[in-house]
Protein backbone atom coordinates (compact mmCIF):
# COMPACT_ATOMS: atom_id res chain seq x y z
CA UNK A 1 0.00 0.00 0.00
CA UNK A 2 3.03 2.20 0.41
CA UNK A 3 6.40 1.72 -1.11
CA UNK A 4 8.97 4.55 -0.96
CA UNK A 5 12.40 4.01 -2.55
CA UNK A 6 15.59 6.18 -1.86
CA UNK A 7 12.65 8.89 -0.61
CA UNK A 8 14.90 11.71 0.10
CA UNK A 9 14.60 15.24 1.39
CA UNK A 10 16.13 18.70 1.52
CA UNK A 11 15.43 21.82 2.96
CA UNK A 12 18.63 23.92 1.82
CA UNK A 13 21.34 22.83 3.11
CA UNK A 14 19.67 20.72 6.24
CA UNK A 15 19.07 16.81 4.82
CA UNK A 16 15.22 15.95 6.74
CA UNK A 17 14.76 12.53 5.24
CA UNK A 18 17.77 10.37 3.83
CA UNK A 19 16.98 7.49 1.24
CA UNK A 20 14.26 5.77 2.80
CA UNK A 21 13.02 2.32 2.14
CA UNK A 22 10.02 0.66 2.60
CA UNK A 23 6.77 -1.12 2.17
CA UNK A 24 3.97 -0.97 4.42
CA UNK A 25 1.19 -3.36 3.72
CA UNK A 26 -2.04 -3.76 3.10
CA UNK A 27 -4.15 -3.92 6.73
CA UNK A 28 -0.97 -2.99 8.53
CA UNK A 29 -0.57 -1.16 11.55
CA UNK A 30 3.14 0.31 10.87
CA UNK A 31 4.62 2.35 13.59
CA UNK A 32 7.32 5.13 12.74
CA UNK A 33 9.29 6.00 15.67
CA UNK A 34 11.80 8.51 15.99
CA UNK A 35 12.73 11.43 18.24
CA UNK A 36 11.51 15.16 17.83
CA UNK A 37 13.21 16.35 14.29
CA UNK A 38 13.86 13.39 13.14
CA UNK A 39 11.99 14.51 9.41
CA UNK A 40 8.69 12.08 10.35
CA UNK A 41 6.62 14.87 9.52
CA UNK A 42 8.47 15.49 6.67
CA UNK A 43 7.93 11.78 5.98
CA UNK A 44 4.53 11.93 5.99
CA UNK A 45 4.35 15.43 4.20
CA UNK A 46 5.78 13.80 1.50
CA UNK A 47 4.03 10.59 1.39
CA UNK A 48 0.58 12.16 2.02
CA UNK A 49 1.39 14.48 -1.17
CA UNK A 50 1.43 17.60 0.88
CA UNK A 51 5.17 18.14 -0.33
CA UNK A 52 7.73 17.16 -2.92
CA UNK A 53 10.81 14.68 -2.13
CA UNK A 54 14.07 16.53 -3.36
CA UNK A 55 14.77 13.11 -4.61
CA UNK A 56 13.18 9.18 -4.64
CA UNK A 57 10.19 8.05 -5.32
CA UNK A 58 7.02 6.70 -3.39
CA UNK A 59 3.83 4.79 -4.28
CA UNK A 60 1.20 5.40 -1.94
CA UNK A 61 -2.44 3.57 -2.54
CA UNK A 62 -1.32 2.85 -5.98
CA UNK A 63 -0.32 6.16 -7.29
CA UNK A 64 2.59 7.00 -7.76
CA UNK A 65 4.27 10.67 -5.93
CA UNK A 66 4.17 13.23 -8.25
CA UNK A 67 1.73 11.88 -10.96
CA UNK A 68 -1.50 12.59 -9.42
CA UNK A 69 -1.21 14.09 -5.75
CA UNK A 70 -4.68 14.90 -6.06
CA UNK A 71 -5.70 11.13 -5.86
CA UNK A 72 -3.12 10.05 -3.46
CA UNK A 73 -5.12 12.92 -1.33
CA UNK A 74 -8.27 11.24 -2.20
CA UNK A 75 -7.38 7.93 -0.93
CA UNK A 76 -5.51 9.03 2.34
CA UNK A 77 -6.50 10.25 5.31
CA UNK A 78 -4.15 12.87 7.26
CA UNK A 79 -4.52 13.26 11.59
CA UNK A 80 -1.74 16.02 12.19
CA UNK A 81 -0.03 16.79 15.11
CA UNK A 82 -2.49 19.48 16.27
CA UNK A 83 -6.38 18.44 15.71
CA UNK A 84 -6.49 21.53 13.58
CA UNK A 85 -10.18 22.43 13.83
CA UNK A 86 -11.93 25.24 12.81
CA UNK A 87 -12.81 26.65 16.22
CA UNK A 88 -15.43 28.65 15.62
CA UNK A 89 -17.32 26.44 13.53
CA UNK A 90 -19.57 23.51 15.15
CA UNK A 91 -18.40 19.80 15.33
CA UNK A 92 -21.05 19.00 12.73
CA UNK A 93 -19.80 22.42 10.16
CA UNK A 94 -16.12 20.89 10.59
CA UNK A 95 -17.07 17.70 8.86
CA UNK A 96 -19.34 18.85 6.67
CA UNK A 97 -16.87 21.10 5.30
CA UNK A 98 -14.79 18.15 4.92
CA UNK A 99 -16.91 15.74 3.49
CA UNK A 100 -17.74 18.43 0.94
CA UNK A 101 -13.52 18.88 0.11
CA UNK A 102 -13.71 14.95 -0.27
CA UNK A 103 -16.48 15.12 -2.81
CA UNK A 104 -18.52 13.20 -1.03
CA UNK A 105 -22.51 13.11 -1.97
CA UNK A 106 -24.24 13.74 0.97
CA UNK A 107 -21.71 15.52 3.55
CA UNK A 108 -24.18 16.14 5.71
CA UNK A 109 -25.20 12.37 6.39
CA UNK A 110 -21.42 11.57 6.20
CA UNK A 111 -20.98 14.30 9.10
CA UNK A 112 -23.61 12.55 11.09
CA UNK A 113 -22.58 8.83 10.82
CA UNK A 114 -19.29 9.68 11.84
CA UNK A 115 -20.22 11.92 14.56
CA UNK A 116 -22.39 9.11 16.11
CA UNK A 117 -19.46 6.45 15.49
CA UNK A 118 -17.40 8.70 18.24
CA UNK A 119 -19.55 9.73 20.48
CA UNK A 120 -20.21 13.57 19.26
CA UNK A 121 -23.68 13.60 17.75
CA UNK A 122 -24.87 15.53 21.24
CA UNK A 123 -22.10 18.15 20.77
CA UNK A 124 -22.50 18.48 17.37
CA UNK A 125 -23.70 21.82 17.35
CA UNK A 126 -20.69 23.02 19.88
CA UNK A 127 -17.78 25.37 18.26
CA UNK A 128 -14.95 22.82 18.03
CA UNK A 129 -13.39 25.05 20.05
CA UNK A 130 -15.26 24.95 23.25
CA UNK A 131 -15.29 20.98 23.04
CA UNK A 132 -12.57 19.13 25.46
CA UNK A 133 -9.21 17.98 24.06
CA UNK A 134 -10.42 14.10 23.57
CA UNK A 135 -13.21 15.25 21.82
CA UNK A 136 -11.53 17.85 19.59
CA UNK A 137 -9.10 14.75 18.74
CA UNK A 138 -11.79 12.44 18.27
CA UNK A 139 -13.40 15.42 15.98
CA UNK A 140 -9.58 15.38 13.98
CA UNK A 141 -9.79 11.81 13.45
CA UNK A 142 -13.39 11.57 12.25
CA UNK A 143 -12.21 14.40 9.87
CA UNK A 144 -9.24 11.89 8.58
CA UNK A 145 -11.42 9.22 8.52
CA UNK A 146 -14.78 10.30 6.88
CA UNK A 147 -14.17 9.44 3.19
CA UNK A 148 -13.10 6.02 3.88
CA UNK A 149 -9.50 6.31 2.93
CA UNK A 150 -7.21 3.67 2.17
CA UNK A 151 -4.26 4.61 3.62
CA UNK A 152 -4.46 6.52 7.25
CA UNK A 153 -1.53 8.76 8.88
CA UNK A 154 -1.89 9.28 12.05
CA UNK A 155 0.45 11.84 13.82
CA UNK A 156 0.53 11.33 18.05
CA UNK A 157 -2.87 10.25 17.91
CA UNK A 158 -3.21 9.82 21.86
CA UNK A 159 -0.57 12.67 22.63
CA UNK A 160 -1.90 14.60 25.45
CA UNK A 161 -5.44 12.88 26.00
CA UNK A 162 -6.18 11.24 29.41
CA UNK A 163 -5.90 7.20 29.78
CA UNK A 164 -9.70 6.91 29.07
CA UNK A 165 -9.81 8.93 25.74
CA UNK A 166 -6.22 7.28 24.50
CA UNK A 167 -7.55 3.98 25.28
CA UNK A 168 -10.44 5.01 23.17
CA UNK A 169 -8.34 5.63 20.04
CA UNK A 170 -6.35 3.01 20.63
CA UNK A 171 -9.55 0.96 20.32
CA UNK A 172 -10.55 2.45 16.95
CA UNK A 173 -7.03 2.19 15.82
CA UNK A 174 -7.82 -1.46 16.05
CA UNK A 175 -10.88 -1.17 14.80
CA UNK A 176 -9.94 0.41 11.25
CA UNK A 177 -6.58 -2.98 11.31
CA UNK A 178 -9.65 -5.27 11.58
CA UNK A 179 -10.81 -3.32 8.65
CA UNK A 180 -8.12 -3.17 6.35
CA UNK A 181 -7.17 -0.17 6.70
CA UNK A 182 -3.32 0.54 6.27
CA UNK A 183 -2.46 2.99 9.10
CA UNK A 184 1.14 4.64 9.39
CA UNK A 185 1.50 5.84 13.15
CA UNK A 186 3.90 8.15 14.21
CA UNK A 187 4.20 8.02 17.92
CA UNK A 188 6.60 8.99 20.61
CA UNK A 189 3.96 6.44 22.84
CA UNK A 190 6.29 3.44 22.41
CA UNK A 191 3.89 0.75 24.78
CA UNK A 192 1.39 1.99 22.33
CA UNK A 193 3.46 1.14 19.76
CA UNK A 194 4.73 -2.44 20.96
CA UNK A 195 0.97 -2.95 21.62
CA UNK A 196 -0.38 -1.37 18.11
CA UNK A 197 1.98 -2.07 15.26
CA UNK A 198 2.77 -4.84 13.36
CA UNK A 199 5.99 -3.94 12.80
CA UNK A 200 7.83 -0.47 13.62
CA UNK A 201 10.40 1.92 11.60
CA UNK A 202 12.97 3.41 13.99
CA UNK A 203 14.41 6.53 12.21
CA UNK A 204 16.27 9.66 12.68
CA UNK A 205 17.21 11.13 9.07
CA UNK A 206 17.46 8.06 7.81
CA UNK A 207 15.90 4.26 8.68
CA UNK A 208 17.79 2.72 11.88
CA UNK A 209 15.77 -0.08 11.94
CA UNK A 210 12.40 -1.92 10.86
CA UNK A 211 10.84 -5.25 11.64
CA UNK A 212 8.12 -6.98 14.05
CA UNK A 213 8.95 -5.54 17.49
CA UNK A 214 9.12 -8.68 18.91
CA UNK A 215 11.84 -10.15 16.06
CA UNK A 216 13.46 -7.37 16.55
CA UNK A 217 13.77 -7.52 20.31
CA UNK A 218 14.84 -10.87 19.71
CA UNK A 219 17.40 -10.26 16.98
CA UNK A 220 19.39 -7.49 19.39
CA UNK A 221 18.53 -9.30 22.87
CA UNK A 222 18.20 -13.08 22.27
CA UNK A 223 15.29 -14.45 23.78
CA UNK A 224 15.59 -14.78 27.74
CA UNK A 225 13.96 -16.51 30.34
CA UNK A 226 14.15 -15.48 34.02
CA UNK A 227 13.83 -17.70 37.15
CA UNK A 228 13.24 -16.59 40.64
CA UNK A 229 14.90 -18.98 43.09
CA UNK A 230 13.86 -18.99 46.53
CA UNK A 231 17.05 -19.01 47.97
CA UNK A 232 20.64 -18.05 46.09
CA UNK A 233 22.49 -21.33 45.39
CA UNK A 234 26.02 -20.06 44.18
CA UNK A 235 27.55 -22.15 41.17
CA UNK A 236 24.15 -23.38 39.49
CA UNK A 237 24.31 -21.81 36.06
CA UNK A 238 27.38 -24.11 35.07
CA UNK A 239 25.87 -27.15 37.23
CA UNK A 240 23.02 -26.92 34.52
CA UNK A 241 24.83 -28.13 31.76
CA UNK A 242 22.20 -28.29 29.11
CA UNK A 243 23.04 -27.92 25.84
CA UNK A 244 20.26 -25.38 24.36
CA UNK A 245 21.13 -22.49 26.67
CA UNK A 246 23.07 -19.55 24.88
CA UNK A 247 24.28 -17.87 28.13
CA UNK A 248 23.21 -17.36 31.61
CA UNK A 249 23.65 -14.92 34.51
CA UNK A 250 23.12 -15.17 38.09
CA UNK A 251 22.62 -12.35 40.34
CA UNK A 252 20.66 -12.81 43.97
CA UNK A 253 18.80 -15.72 43.60
CA UNK A 254 17.78 -14.29 40.19
CA UNK A 255 18.97 -16.16 36.66
CA UNK A 256 18.64 -14.79 33.52
CA UNK A 257 18.80 -17.95 30.53
CA UNK A 258 19.37 -16.89 27.23
CA UNK A 259 17.36 -19.82 25.18
CA UNK A 260 16.53 -20.05 20.64
CA UNK A 261 13.05 -21.11 22.08
CA UNK A 262 11.92 -20.58 25.45
CA UNK A 263 8.26 -21.66 24.96
CA UNK A 264 10.01 -25.10 23.90
CA UNK A 265 13.08 -25.32 26.12
CA UNK A 266 11.62 -23.53 29.20
CA UNK A 267 10.25 -27.00 30.43
CA UNK A 268 14.07 -28.46 30.52
CA UNK A 269 15.52 -25.93 32.30
CA UNK A 270 13.12 -25.82 35.25
CA UNK A 271 13.32 -30.34 35.38
CA UNK A 272 17.04 -29.51 36.03
CA UNK A 273 16.92 -26.79 38.24
CA UNK A 274 14.86 -29.11 40.41
CA UNK A 275 16.65 -31.62 39.97
CA UNK A 276 20.05 -29.92 41.11
CA UNK A 277 17.75 -28.72 43.92
CA UNK A 278 16.43 -25.61 43.08
CA UNK A 279 13.31 -24.09 44.63
CA UNK A 280 11.83 -22.51 42.32
CA UNK A 281 9.46 -18.93 43.13
CA UNK A 282 8.52 -17.77 39.35
CA UNK A 283 9.57 -18.74 35.63
CA UNK A 284 8.84 -16.13 33.54
CA UNK A 285 9.87 -14.86 29.89
CA UNK A 286 11.73 -11.63 29.92
CA UNK A 287 10.55 -9.18 27.48
CA UNK A 288 12.74 -5.68 27.09
CA UNK A 289 10.65 -3.19 26.83
CA UNK A 290 10.77 -1.08 23.32
CA UNK A 291 11.49 2.15 24.88
CA UNK A 292 14.76 -0.25 26.17
CA UNK A 293 15.53 -1.00 22.97
CA UNK A 294 14.75 2.39 21.12
CA UNK A 295 17.15 4.09 23.40
CA UNK A 296 19.67 1.82 22.72
CA UNK A 297 19.49 2.02 19.36
CA UNK A 298 18.99 5.35 19.03
CA UNK A 299 21.98 6.33 21.43
CA UNK A 300 24.38 4.05 18.97
CA UNK A 301 22.84 6.36 16.29
CA UNK A 302 23.88 9.60 17.86
CA UNK A 303 27.10 7.98 18.62
CA UNK A 304 27.78 7.42 14.74
CA UNK A 305 26.49 10.50 13.47
CA UNK B 1 -16.09 23.90 -8.54
CA UNK B 2 -18.33 22.02 -5.56
CA UNK B 3 -15.00 22.53 -3.69
CA UNK B 4 -14.37 26.33 -4.08
CA UNK B 5 -18.22 26.54 -3.08
CA UNK B 6 -17.61 24.71 0.06
CA UNK B 7 -14.33 26.86 0.64
CA UNK B 8 -16.13 29.74 -0.10
CA UNK B 9 -19.36 28.66 2.46
CA UNK B 10 -16.64 28.06 5.17
CA UNK B 11 -14.80 31.07 4.68
CA UNK B 12 -17.95 33.28 5.28
CA UNK B 13 -19.38 31.03 7.90
CA UNK B 14 -16.01 31.48 10.00
CA UNK B 15 -16.14 35.42 9.06
CA UNK B 16 -19.28 36.02 10.78
CA UNK B 17 -18.34 34.23 13.41
CA UNK B 18 -14.95 36.12 13.89
CA UNK B 19 -15.76 39.71 15.34
CA UNK B 20 -12.47 41.20 14.62
CA UNK B 21 -12.83 40.50 10.74
CA UNK B 22 -16.61 41.89 10.80
CA UNK B 23 -15.39 45.02 12.69
CA UNK B 24 -12.93 45.31 9.65
CA UNK B 25 -15.99 45.18 7.11
CA UNK B 26 -18.41 46.85 8.74
CA UNK B 27 -16.88 50.10 10.65
CA UNK B 28 -15.05 51.53 8.28
CA UNK B 29 -17.70 51.80 5.31
CA UNK B 30 -20.11 53.02 7.92
CA UNK B 31 -17.54 55.41 9.50
CA UNK B 32 -16.73 57.02 6.36
CA UNK B 33 -20.67 56.83 5.12
CA UNK B 34 -21.43 58.68 8.38
CA UNK B 35 -18.67 60.82 7.52
CA UNK B 36 -19.69 61.91 4.05
CA UNK B 37 -23.07 62.42 5.49
CA UNK B 38 -22.34 64.70 8.14
CA UNK B 39 -20.25 66.86 5.81
CA UNK B 40 -23.18 67.48 3.42
CA UNK B 41 -25.44 68.45 6.05
CA UNK B 42 -23.34 70.86 7.01
CA UNK B 43 -22.81 72.02 3.89
CA UNK B 44 -26.47 71.82 2.75
CA UNK B 45 -26.93 74.72 5.85
CA UNK B 46 -25.30 76.67 4.02
CA UNK B 47 -26.96 77.57 0.34
CA UNK B 48 -23.94 76.34 -1.74
CA UNK B 49 -24.71 74.05 -4.79
CA UNK B 50 -21.06 74.54 -5.99
CA UNK B 51 -19.63 73.43 -2.76
CA UNK B 52 -22.01 70.70 -2.24
CA UNK B 53 -21.18 69.06 -5.77
CA UNK B 54 -17.53 69.13 -4.65
CA UNK B 55 -18.22 67.46 -1.14
CA UNK B 56 -20.08 64.99 -3.15
CA UNK B 57 -17.49 63.73 -5.30
CA UNK B 58 -14.75 63.86 -2.16
CA UNK B 59 -17.48 61.51 -0.73
CA UNK B 60 -17.61 59.39 -4.18
CA UNK B 61 -13.84 58.88 -3.75
CA UNK B 62 -14.34 56.74 -0.32
CA UNK B 63 -16.22 54.22 -2.85
CA UNK B 64 -13.26 53.66 -4.41
CA UNK B 65 -11.14 53.14 -1.02
CA UNK B 66 -13.77 50.82 -0.08
CA UNK B 67 -12.73 47.51 -2.69
CA UNK B 68 -9.15 48.28 -1.82
CA UNK B 69 -9.47 47.95 1.78
CA UNK B 70 -12.26 45.77 2.77
CA UNK B 71 -10.92 42.83 1.11
CA UNK B 72 -7.41 42.66 3.03
CA UNK B 73 -9.23 41.90 6.78
CA UNK B 74 -10.97 38.87 5.50
CA UNK B 75 -7.83 37.88 2.98
CA UNK B 76 -5.20 38.04 5.79
CA UNK B 77 -7.53 36.51 8.04
CA UNK B 78 -7.96 33.84 5.71
CA UNK B 79 -5.01 32.31 5.50
CA UNK B 80 -2.96 33.85 8.68
CA UNK B 81 -6.53 31.96 10.87
CA UNK B 82 -6.16 28.79 9.00
CA UNK B 83 -2.19 28.89 10.23
CA UNK B 84 -3.15 29.65 13.53
CA UNK B 85 -5.67 27.57 13.81
CA UNK B 86 -3.13 24.81 12.75
CA UNK B 87 -6.00 23.83 9.77
CA UNK B 88 -3.76 24.67 6.95
CA UNK B 89 -2.09 21.32 6.96
CA UNK B 90 -5.46 19.04 7.40
CA UNK B 91 -7.05 21.58 4.95
CA UNK B 92 -4.22 20.83 2.42
CA UNK B 93 -4.00 17.26 2.73
CA UNK B 94 -6.90 17.07 0.65
CA UNK B 95 -8.19 16.73 -3.43
CA UNK B 96 -8.53 20.52 -3.05
CA UNK B 97 -5.98 21.70 -5.60
CA UNK B 98 -3.60 24.76 -5.26
CA UNK B 99 -5.95 27.10 -7.71
CA UNK B 100 -9.28 26.11 -6.12
CA UNK B 101 -7.65 26.57 -2.62
CA UNK B 102 -6.28 30.47 -4.43
CA UNK B 103 -9.75 30.54 -5.69
CA UNK B 104 -11.98 29.50 -2.99
CA UNK B 105 -9.87 32.74 -0.84
CA UNK B 106 -9.86 35.46 -2.72
CA UNK B 107 -13.50 34.89 -3.55
CA UNK B 108 -14.39 34.90 -0.32
CA UNK B 109 -12.84 38.30 0.19
CA UNK B 110 -13.85 40.10 -3.17
CA UNK B 111 -17.29 39.17 -3.24
CA UNK B 112 -18.05 40.58 0.53
CA UNK B 113 -15.98 43.59 -0.01
CA UNK B 114 -17.66 44.57 -3.28
CA UNK B 115 -21.54 43.79 -1.67
CA UNK B 116 -20.53 45.99 1.06
CA UNK B 117 -18.86 48.44 -1.27
CA UNK B 118 -21.92 49.05 -3.31
CA UNK B 119 -24.16 48.93 -0.31
CA UNK B 120 -22.37 51.34 1.70
CA UNK B 121 -23.05 52.99 -1.74
CA UNK B 122 -26.53 52.86 -1.94
CA UNK B 123 -26.55 53.69 2.00
CA UNK B 124 -24.97 56.98 0.99
CA UNK B 125 -27.23 58.00 -1.52
CA UNK B 126 -30.07 57.22 0.42
CA UNK B 127 -28.74 59.21 3.17
CA UNK B 128 -27.72 62.09 1.28
CA UNK B 129 -31.48 62.04 -0.67
CA UNK B 130 -32.81 62.11 3.29
CA UNK B 131 -30.68 64.22 4.93
CA UNK B 132 -29.77 66.89 2.22
CA UNK B 133 -32.53 66.92 0.55
CA UNK B 134 -31.75 65.39 -3.08
CA UNK B 135 -28.78 64.15 -4.36
CA UNK B 136 -26.13 66.11 -6.58
CA UNK B 137 -26.25 65.01 -10.12
CA UNK B 138 -24.35 67.17 -11.53
CA UNK B 139 -21.75 65.37 -9.73
CA UNK B 140 -23.12 61.96 -9.69
CA UNK B 141 -22.06 62.09 -13.42
CA UNK B 142 -21.68 58.69 -15.40
CA UNK B 143 -17.78 58.44 -15.33
CA UNK B 144 -17.94 58.67 -11.62
CA UNK B 145 -21.04 55.83 -11.74
CA UNK B 146 -18.15 53.61 -13.81
CA UNK B 147 -15.87 54.39 -11.50
CA UNK B 148 -17.36 52.57 -8.67
CA UNK B 149 -19.27 49.76 -10.44
CA UNK B 150 -16.09 48.87 -13.00
CA UNK B 151 -13.49 49.75 -11.00
CA UNK B 152 -13.88 48.38 -7.82
CA UNK B 153 -13.85 44.91 -8.63
CA UNK B 154 -10.67 45.65 -10.37
CA UNK B 155 -9.42 47.21 -7.10
CA UNK B 156 -10.55 44.48 -4.94
CA UNK B 157 -9.03 41.67 -6.91
CA UNK B 158 -6.04 43.61 -7.15
CA UNK B 159 -5.83 43.89 -3.04
CA UNK B 160 -6.54 40.47 -2.26
CA UNK B 161 -3.84 39.47 -5.03
CA UNK B 162 -1.15 41.37 -3.43
CA UNK B 163 -2.17 39.94 0.05
CA UNK B 164 -2.56 36.51 -0.94
CA UNK B 165 1.00 36.73 -2.49
CA UNK B 166 2.18 38.01 0.70
CA UNK B 167 0.31 36.01 3.43
CA UNK B 168 1.60 32.87 1.18
CA UNK B 169 5.00 34.09 1.29
CA UNK B 170 5.48 35.70 4.59
CA UNK B 171 6.84 33.77 7.38
CA UNK B 172 4.46 35.33 9.99
CA UNK B 173 1.72 36.95 10.92
CA UNK B 174 2.72 40.52 11.51
CA UNK B 175 4.47 40.81 8.41
CA UNK B 176 1.94 39.68 6.81
CA UNK B 177 -0.59 42.17 8.21
CA UNK B 178 1.68 44.95 7.96
CA UNK B 179 2.68 44.49 4.48
CA UNK B 180 -0.54 43.75 2.69
CA UNK B 181 -1.13 47.69 3.23
CA UNK B 182 0.69 47.93 0.53
CA UNK B 183 -2.33 46.32 -1.51
CA UNK B 184 -4.18 49.96 -1.66
CA UNK B 185 -1.47 51.76 -3.30
CA UNK B 186 -4.01 51.40 -6.89
CA UNK B 187 -6.65 52.75 -5.17
CA UNK B 188 -4.86 55.67 -3.13
CA UNK B 189 -2.94 57.08 -6.32
CA UNK B 190 -5.88 58.03 -8.32
CA UNK B 191 -7.45 59.18 -5.68
CA UNK B 192 -5.03 61.68 -4.83
CA UNK B 193 -4.74 62.85 -8.54
CA UNK B 194 -8.56 63.34 -7.83
CA UNK B 195 -8.62 65.19 -4.99
CA UNK B 196 -6.12 67.36 -6.14
CA UNK B 197 -8.49 68.08 -8.92
CA UNK B 198 -5.79 68.15 -11.50
CA UNK B 199 -8.00 66.73 -13.74
CA UNK B 200 -11.73 65.75 -14.01
CA UNK B 201 -13.40 62.64 -13.64
CA UNK B 202 -13.79 61.58 -17.30
CA UNK B 203 -14.54 58.27 -19.19
CA UNK B 204 -11.44 58.38 -20.74
CA UNK B 205 -9.51 58.50 -17.10
CA UNK B 206 -11.38 55.78 -15.40
CA UNK B 207 -11.26 53.65 -18.87
CA UNK B 208 -7.20 54.10 -18.32
CA UNK B 209 -7.42 53.54 -14.62
CA UNK B 210 -9.19 50.63 -15.23
CA UNK B 211 -6.87 49.20 -18.22
CA UNK B 212 -3.87 50.02 -15.63
CA UNK B 213 -5.69 48.04 -13.18
CA UNK B 214 -6.81 45.39 -15.20
CA UNK B 215 -2.77 44.94 -16.78
CA UNK B 216 -1.85 44.83 -12.94
CA UNK B 217 -4.11 42.31 -11.87
CA UNK B 218 -3.51 40.30 -14.08
CA UNK B 219 0.19 40.31 -13.57
CA UNK B 220 -0.13 40.20 -9.52
CA UNK B 221 -3.09 37.25 -10.30
CA UNK B 222 -0.59 35.20 -12.44
CA UNK B 223 1.93 35.78 -9.61
CA UNK B 224 -0.18 35.09 -6.96
CA UNK B 225 -1.19 31.55 -9.21
CA UNK B 226 2.14 30.78 -9.18
CA UNK B 227 3.44 30.91 -6.03
CA UNK B 228 0.25 30.60 -3.66
CA UNK B 229 2.11 26.60 -3.50
CA UNK B 230 0.99 24.45 -0.80
CA UNK B 231 4.36 23.35 -0.31
CA UNK B 232 5.61 27.10 0.43
CA UNK B 233 2.78 27.60 2.52
CA UNK B 234 3.23 24.74 4.56
CA UNK B 235 6.68 25.05 5.25
CA UNK B 236 7.44 28.65 5.12
CA UNK B 237 5.00 29.22 7.71
CA UNK B 238 6.31 29.15 11.24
Amino acid sequence: MITARGLTRRFGQRMAVEGLDLDVAKGEVFGFLGPNGAGKTTTVRMLAALIAPTSGEATVAGVRLGTDNQAIRSKVGVLTEAPGLYKRLSAFDNLVFFARLQGERDPRAVAEKYLRLFGLWERRGDAAGSLSKGMRQKLAIARALLHEPQVIFLDEPTAGLDPEAARSVRELIEALRSRDRTIFLCTHNLAEADRLCDRIALFKTRLVTLGQPEALREARYGRRTLVRLARPMPGIGQALELPFIRSIESKDGELVVSLKDPAAENPSLVRRLVELGAEIQSVEELRVPLEEMYLDLMEGEDETD
Amino acid sequence: MRRISALLRKEWRESLRNKMVLFGVAVLPLLLVGMAIYMMKTEAGLDDPVGEAVLFNTSLMYFLLLPAVIPLAIAVYSIVGEKEQSTLEPLLATPLTDIELFLGKALASVIPALLVNWASFGLFLIATLVVVGGIPLTALTPPWLAAIFGLSPLLALFSVGVTMVISSRASDARAAYQFSSFAILPAIIPLIVYSTRRTLVSVGLVALQGGILAVACAAILFFAVRVFRREQILTRWK
